[in-house]
């Protein structure tokens, strides 16, 4: 018996069949294209800032926009399916750090973002890599999503899976600390 | 730990997110995060994240969306196989289960019929005649037990290769 008696035309990869198979990934081609432009650079940002390794953020972020194209996304904007996709990218996050590792995320290079952060950039800016590194990846991900995405508290609660009052205690210790390592040039 | 936050924090919030600091920026609200501790951090925090945001965005060299669509449409194509071949791979099951189960009952059932015609089996097939004659009867029949057991083990493992093959494939 043939797969293709089964299912027809699925060995084909026609999207047509494929469509039906996944009803809720309503996304075509070129609307992913256009959706994939506006959000893949900050996404990709956030995840190399909170990973601290740009090779992870590639594939973190290749990986989240698979799991993103075959899951039942929601369907009402792109600000929720932005969301959405921050969700998965968080959880890909989660599911690495809880993989065994052979080095500490913390141990790794700092130098390729430091590299872009010269002379042209306001000093704070050159400070945050030193500051980041001292903050846990847990307040790495909120002030993020807090500040350089602007996300709500709420937002971030779905987002990271965390209780929506828990958010606001800890991106107010994350902030202050953080706060207090730029000022001290990323020293603590 | 006392969890202060400045009345004036979200004010200073929204102006930072819209991109209005510090030029669009009253006064009042300059002067008030020049003196207030909760809102000079945010100010610090946010133009620290926000500079750095726009400038690791223009990092990365992205995969182009073409490839991750299509990345994505096999691995639906997968999973839809996948979830047809489940039931499939049951009623496979159940068919080979059955059909021990009555192979086993018929052989209890035929025993006594088989025991005898196994016993002639080296003089039907003539093999007797490959063996010395001084290999008794019942030694000809202990000999090609194992040879025909052998034989069905090495086939077995030939069409699980084969199958193993057939779907990496």
């Amino acid at each position: 018996m043939s797969w293709e008696s089964i299912i027809p035309n699925v060995l084909a990869g026609d999207s047509q069949s494929l469509a039906s198979t996944a009803p809720a990934a309503a996304m075509d081609n070129e609307q992913f294209a256009a959706f994939y432009a506006r959000s893949a650079r900050s996404l990709w940002a956030y995840l190399a800032r909170v990973s601290r390794d740009p090779g992870l953020a590639d594939d973190l972020t290749q990986e989240a926009y698979v799991r993103f194209l075959c899951a039942a996304h929601p369907q009402d904007g792109e600000v929720a399916a932005r969301r959405y996709l921050f969700k998965i990218a968080t959880n890909l996050l989660r599911d690495h750090w809880r993989r065994p590792q052979s080095s500490s995320i913390d141990e790794l290079p700092e130098h390729i973002f430091a590299a872009t952060s010269g002379e042209t950039q306001a000093e704070s800016v050159a400070m945050l890599g030193p500051a980041m590194a001292q903050m846990r990846p847990r307040d790495r991900q909120l002030l993020w999503l807090a500040y350089a995405e602007g996300y709500s508290h709420h937002e971030i609660a779905q987002i990271t899976g965390l209780a929506s009052a828990s958010i606001r205690l800890l991106l107010f210790r994350a902030r202050r600390k953080m706060a207090r390592l730029l000022r001290s040039g990323g020293q603590a | 730990m006392s969890l202060f936050t400045c009345a004036r924090e979200r004010e200073t919030s929204d102006l930072l997110h819209k991109g209005h600091w510090p030029q669009a920026c009253p006064d009042d609200l300059r002067a008030h995060v020049a003196s207030c501790r909760s809102c000079s951090d945010l100010v610090l925090i946010t133009e620290s994240l926000q500079a750095s945001r726009r400038l690791t965005a223009e990092l990365p060299r992205l995969e182009p969306a073409g490839a991750i669509w299509w990345r994505a449409q096999l691995r639906r194509r997968n999973a839809a196989i996948e979830k047809v071949s489940r039931p499939i791979l049951g009623a496979q099951i159940f068919a080979l289960t059955m059909t021990l189960v009555v192979t086993a009952a018929i052989a209890v059932w035929q025993i006594p019929n088989w025991s005898a015609w196994f016993a002639d089996l080296p003089g039907t097939l003539h093999l007797d005649a490959l063996f010395p004659s001084s290999v008794p009867k019942n030694g000809i029949l202990w000999i090609i037990v194992p040879v025909l057991a052998t034989i069905a083990l090495l086939s077995g493992i030939v069409v699980y290769l084969a199958s193993e093959k057939q779907f990496d494939d």
